[in-house]
């Protein structure tokens, strides 16, 4: 069973640094890497991949570098691309069977694994379909056949459930939780409900650093007593929303039931409240947004002035 | 036969090797290696323990088992497996460029065209068909498709490396066509004949290599498909000036081949470590 080594790894693009540093030490299990869109997650994950080279520090597995092992650690890989490409002139069947060429997959064995994995991801009835018919659902699908294809014992799934309706969306989940044993499944989504429910580990990661880390249960015991729920009137509640991170809001007659994330009680009145995995990802990264939205509040406001 | 053997066996002097050289120990070191020989040579004699051998046999048995065996495909598999998927449009365009270059060459040698005439036309046509072998190494820079590639068991530079030397074998057959049935009737001779038909053609594949990561976005097709003409065009620069096929500008055009080769070669050197860097790949 592989184990792999994340070792003091940056990466720069010109100015930008998109990767800050990070290590890490994988083993069997779901890794969840939550963060917002630049956090860094899918440079990480191309650089587990291979397909871009650390600036600095290195990617082990079992211990040899993975550029050194070449061929060897691709051989254990499956991946899925945040922006999956395919050839539109192939059907699906044809296209994983080139896929499974080019993994290595012995040919005797393609065929089968070929209709074994249109199968787990329900697209048989479509096989002999040219994939520029597909629905983006059908694509995101096809995409996670793909990785799965070779069997392989690192599975890096990047953005695997864009697109994707709710129920193939728990069905994707399923598939991912049975996989996981005695395997190494890496995924990154800002869909909290996707790492919420399989993921052993959660990993946060905010401007190229990983910021937190842990079980859902410890990640989210970080934020107990930094939840609290309160009713407010709809002027407070407006007030509000542009104060603090606010992770619910409903209207509730006359009155609006908020969820609002904040290290100190927000207002008189306000109740504790049990956190959830969505609190955590607000605590994290709503402070910018919350900048963002007083921004805006201050253009909108100079407009109408 | 088996006692001759073990007495012959016995026999070996445990200081003299079997091809009678001298040991280690006559040489001066190890008394322990000497030891090692002697209980090698004597060992025949002891008896086995089967019970012993049973399950050392066993264990080797569980570990043989238990080692996971992974079986990687030949280069020719890999060959075989990039040529198999091509798309049938592209199998269909180079099997036309054949046909057509054999056709031409028919053509050119019925109808005597003039020696300059025939060169402008075949040194574009096998610009045109150079490009037309390369578009399977076009193919696999298609939006999005380079990222899995390079997560492949065969990776992205392994698929360019073996669609470029496809490529250049047909290329070569083309090249061979064109100056066996064409260029051996031209009175500029074979050799300044493959000059003429090959500096065009290197200059061309430069160009459409370089676009295959340059200003990749969208449109990067359309791009391609724009250099393969541009390309064609430009092989057709030498017509424009008057004495470009006479034997005193063969300087130039070896000059100019040289340049060529130098600069392929280094085009494709540097596709190969845009793609081991792979920030160019992903921020497309």
């Amino acid at each position: 069973m592989p184990e792999l080594v994340i070792d003091r790894v940056t990466k720069r693009f010109k100015h930008k640094i998109a990767v800050d540093t990070v290590s890490l030490r994988l083993r069997n299990g779901v890794y969840g890497f939550l963060g917002a869109n630049g956090a860094g997650k899918t440079t990480l994950l191309r650089m587990l991949c291979g397909v871009l080279k650390p600036t600095s520090g290195e990617i082990r597995c079992n211990g040899t570098e993975i550029r050194m092992l070449d061929g060897e650690y691709r051989f254990l890989l499956g991946y899925l691309p945040q922006d999956f490409g395919y050839y539109p002139d192939f059907t699906a069947k044809r296209y994983l069977e080139y896929l499974a060429a080019c993994k290595a997959v012995p040919k005797d064995l393609a065929k089968e694994k070929v209709q074994e994995m249109l199968r787990l991801v329900g697209l048989e009835g479509e096989q002999k379909q040219k994939i520029k018919t597909f629905s983006g659902g059908m694509i995101r699908r096809l995409g996670i056949a793909q990785a799965l294809l070779n069997d392989p014992e690192i599975l890096i799934l990047d953005e695997p459930t864009s697109g994707l309706d709710p129920k193939e969306r728990i069905r994707f989940r399923n598939i991912i939780s049975a996989l996981s044993k005695g395997r190494i499944v890496i995924l990154s989504t800002h869909i909290v409900s996707d790492v919420e429910f399989i993921s052993d580990q959660i990993l946060l990661m905010k401007q190229g650093c990983i910021v937190e880390q842990g079980t859902c249960r410890e990640v989210t015991g970080n934020v107990r007593g930094k939840v609290w729920e309160y009713m407010a009137g709809p002027e407070e509640a407006d007030r509000m929303n542009d104060t603090f991170a606010v992770s619910n809001l409903k209207n509730e007659g006359d009155r609006v039931y908020l969820r609002i994330v904040s290290d100190t009680c927000p207002c008189e009145g306000a109740a504790p409240a049990e956190p959830g995995l969505e609190d955590v990802y607000l605590y994290y990264f709503g402070t910018d947004e919350i900048c963002r939205n007083a921004d805006r509040s201050i253009f909108l406001r100079d407009m109408h002035q | 036969m088996d006692d001759k053997m073990k007495t012959e066996k016995w026999k070996l002097s445990p200081d003299r090797s079997r091809d009678g050289s001298m040991t280690q120990e006559q040489s001066g070191p190890s008394w322990k290696e000497s030891k090692m020989d002697r209980i090698r040579h004597e060992a025949w004699r002891l008896p086995l323990d089967e019970s012993k051998k049973e399950n050392s046999l066993a264990a080797i048995r569980q570990a043989a088992e238990a080692k996971q065996l992974s079986r990687y495909p030949s280069f020719a598999t890999n060959l075989w497996n990039q040529f198999r998927f091509q798309s049938w449009k592209s199998r269909a365009a180079q099997g036309a460029v054949l046909l057509s270059a054999m056709l031409l060459s028919v053509w050119l040698n019925q109808k005597q065209i003039a020696d300059t005439d025939s060169i402008t036309v075949c040194s574009v046509f096998l610009v045109f068909a150079g490009n037309i072998c390369l578009s399977g190494v076009a193919r696999l820079f298609s939006r999005h498709m380079v990222e899995l590639e390079q997560t492949l068991y065969l990776n992205l530079k392994q698929m360019v490396c073996i669609r470029m030397l496809e490529a250049g074998i047909l290329d070569l057959v083309i090249l061979y066509i064109l100056t066996g049935l064409t260029g051996r009737f031209n009175s500029a001779g074979t050799g300044a004949y493959l000059l003429y038909m090959l500096v065009p053609f290197l200059w061309s594949d430069v160009l459409y290599l370089h676009m295959l990561t340059a200003f990749r976005n969208g449109l990067a097709g359309y791009r391609q498909i724009s250099a393969g003409i541009l390309c064609g065009l430009l092989a057709l620069f030498p017509v424009m000036l008057e004495d470009a096929y006479e034997a005193a500008a063969l300087p130039w055009w070896r000059a100019f081949g040289l340049a060529g080769a130098l600069l392929l070669g280094a085009e494709i050197y540097g596709i190969l470590g845009k793609i081991e860097g792979g920030d160019s790949l992903c921020l497309n």
